[in-house]
């Protein structure tokens, strides 16, 4: 496997969200606008990234049977880390990621790519690998949240598309418009793999 | 046609199919949806037309679409149609029936594989959507006037149900609502969605249907019956706090919902044991919802729950083999 | 035995390494969280306070259990802010900030929390909605909703947040009457 095809099967053949379907909780929760999920796709980039790093690194000492903790203990420290910074320099994102930032401690794409991947391979590959999935996260939640954004509230990124006469379909941008807008996102990969 | 297997005699003639079926129910709305045209006037006439119009091209064209058989001449897709128009408050504008059939088609029908894959009713995902969507047009409810008389301009006002949630909010007590004659809303003279409005002429269409062997008797009975036993309960107890089971029963979207949308074939259980327990749980889940929920009415979310718990009723009430252990 | 021994140490060696850099960067944020929590409040105070020159969030006076922050220009107190909360809202607690001019009279207010429900109650928050209270004092207003018999417009569709934030504003100003000697006193107090 070569670096660039680690990369780019995380944004499509192995999408963590359409294909995978991993990582639901955060998926669903922050997903209301297209700034939500840009910032917690940007997030758990990070976190996946350095936690893959540092545990394909360390993967040779660490002994089989505390692995799990370890992994955990990288990815919880990597997490309060983007927690601390978030909270510092970017409080208005901070505030509506609220919960799910730290709770990307058990988003299992993350825990899942340390297990599956990072403990297996190369430094070199599991710093690609945590990239692209990371940025197949990232484009997931920056697609759901703009289309529930621009449904339910007219705007991408804040910038008003629809008009100012347009009723905005709140349920976009309550949950079930999450599970809604996932369902058939999920469905449309599904058919356009088959072709 | 792959999917098409003959079992092992007896076998049944029978007149029925799909069409034939959907024509019935068809018919037996008719009676609600005239009241429904006679208290609300012309905006009522739109309201039906656009839904049903919408819903079969929408129908058409997801077939096209997709290239699947275009199957709009069953006529499900005209009863789907109708029945939210009936689900509707008869003021909704063109564009919030437009997006509840493109929503009742697509999201509730054939995203799942169309007709008779569905697990839940299509009409009632359509109504939901829109209730949490538009909160303030789904519950402007126009005040019902005689057909004769469109000199005024059109009046909203409450419901009975949802008079009777904000009397409990604002003084505690149901008797601080407005007085109801019953004879009002049993002939379909009260504010309410476009086609719940008449109990009389949704009993009719119910007994229509019954009569014609498209629906048992179960669901409708149980389902009203339980909501009876349960509000009685609750009235008994402290009149003060809990409205009257016959003011209930004939209020709301009760008998549209117990008649017409629990009895959907597609998404109610097969057996008649699993049918009472379906009909058991909407009432039960309506008159929580009525009782102590945040939204006055119950029935479509009573309904759509029921609709989820369908497959595991029809596996606990599967009739064993004859001779099987 | 020595299974054991190993595992003890690599899992404490990582949980170290973890717990350093964590304590570092704690520290290293410190003061930018810390200057965030303020720049909250100073944001607050200043959407509902007249120009002042003093720092607000930290001229304060507690009186009844209501923090009173105070806004001064060349050392005279200019307006007073306070929070005022209610759970009478659809769901869950409303918080409103309030600032008004020494006699009462408000001059703005804003909503630092609610979980009314999105596209009817959550309203409240909209410039209109808040800007019908400006200038009202406890006497030159109706406090109950036009529904009610008030000054104040609900909402279409939901009348029970608008009531409830009425009642709150209501309810802080009432406060703030009955101190308003405690609050404004001891400073250089311009009437």
């Amino acid at each position: 496997m070569s670096f660039s095809k680690e990369l780019v099967k995380g944004i499509w053949r192995e999408n963590p969200v359409f294909i995978l379907v991993l990582g639901m909780c955060p998926v669903l929760a922050v997903s209301t606008s297209a700034m939500n999920g840009l910032g917690m796709g940007v997030a758990a980039t990070f976190v996946l990234l350095c936690s893959n790093a540092v545990i394909s690194l360390i993967r040779s000492v660490v002994p089989d049977r505390v692995r799990i903790p370890v992994f955990i203990v990288v990815i919880a420290s990597f997490v309060t880390v983007v927690d601390l910074v978030m909270s510092g320099y970017f409080r208005s994102l901070h505030h509506s990621l609220g919960l799910f930032i730290p709770l990307i401690v058990v988003n299992c794409i993350i825990l899942g790519r340390a297990e599956a991947f990072a403990s297996k391979n190369s430094i070199f590959h599991s710093i690609a690998d945590g990239i692209g999935m990371g940025a197949g996260f990232t484009l997931a939640l920056v697609i759901l949240g703009s289309i529930r954004e621009l449904f339910g509230n007219g705007t991408i990124f804040n910038l008003p598309l629809l008009g100012a006469g347009y009723e905005p379909i709140l349920v976009m941008i309550l949950p079930p418009g999450a599970f809604l807008t996932l369902g058939l996102l999920t469905g449309v990969f599904a058919a356009l793999e088959k072709k | 046609m792959k999917d098409l297997f003959v079992s092992s005699s007896p076998h049944i003639h029978s007149p029925e199919d799909t069409p034939w079926i959907m024509r019935q129910v068809i018919y037996a709305l008719i009676p609600g949806a005239l009241i429904g045209v006679y208290f609300f006037g012309i905006p009522a006439v739109t309201v039906i037309a656009v839904a049903v119009v919408s819903c079969v091209v929408v129908e058409a064209l997801w077939q096209k679409l997709t290239g699947k058989d275009i199957t709009i001449a069953d006529g499900s897709a005209v009863l789907t149609g109708l029945l939210l128009a009936m689900n509707l408050p008869s003021g909704s504008p063109w564009w919030l029936v437009c997006l509840g059939s493109l929503i009742a088609i697509i999201v509730g029908k054939q995203v799942y594989g169309g007709l008779g894959n569905n697990p839940f009713n299509p009409a009632l995902v359509a109504r939901v959507f829109l209730l949490i969507s538009f909160p303030v047009q789904m519950t402007t409810w126009p005040q019902p006037r005689s057909f004769f008389s469109q000199a005024a301009d059109t009046v909203t006002g409450a419901t009975p149900l949802g008079a009777l949630k904000t009397a409990i909010f604002e003084h505690g007590t149901v008797t601080a609502a407005p007085h109801l004659n019953l004879m009002d809303p049993f002939l379909g003279n009260i504010g309410g969605s476009l086609g719940e409005i008449s109990a009389l002429a949704l009993i009719l269409g119910g007994i229509y249907l019954i009569v014609r062997k498209v629906i048992s008797w179960h669901i409708p009975v149980c389902y009203i019956g339980s909501v009876a036993v349960m509000t009685g309960i609750f009235w008994f107890i402290n009149p003060n706090m809990y409205a009257d089971p016959a003011f209930h029963l004939i209020s709301g979207g009760l008998m549209l919902g117990a008649f017409f949308m629990a009895t959907d074939m597609v998404t109610t259980p097969i057996t008649n044991k699993g049918k009472i327990v379906f009909a058991i749980g909407c009432g039960v889940i309506t008159v929580i919802i009525r009782l102590w929920g945040g939204y006055p009415e119950g029935v479509s979310f009573a309904i759509l729950i029921m609709n989820a718990l369908v497959p595991l009723i029809n596996k606990a009430t599967k009739p064993g083999k004859f001779g099987a252990v | 035995m020595k299974e054991i021994i190993r595992l003890t140490v690599v899992l404490t060696f990582v949980c170290m390494v973890a717990g350093l850099i964590l304590s570092y960067v704690n520290s290293a944020t410190m003061e930018a969280r810390a200057y965030q929590d303020r720049l909250e409040l100073l944001n607050a105070l200043n959407m509902v306070l007249p120009e002042h020159d003093n720092e607000a969030d930290k001229d304060v006076v507690d009186v009844a259990g209501t923090t009173y922050y105070l806004a001064k220009k060349d050392g005279v107190i200019n307006g007073v802010a306070f929070k005022t909360s209610t759970e009478k809202g659809y769901s869950g607690l409303i918080e409103i900030i309030v600032g008004v001019e020494n006699d009462g009279k408000i001059i703005g207010i804003g909503i630092l929390s609610q979980k009314e429900t999105p596209g009817l109650g959550s309203k409240i928050d909209e410039g209109w909605f808040k800007d019908q209270y400006k200038g009202k004092t406890l006497e030159s207003a109706k406090w109950a909703v036009k529904k009610d018999g008030g000054d104040f417009d609900q909402i279409s569709g939901a009348t029970i947040s608008p009531r409830a934030v009425t009642g709150a504003v209501k309810d802080g100003l009432t406060m703030y009457a009955q101190n308003k000697v405690q609050i404004l006193g001891g400073s250089n107090v311009v009437q």
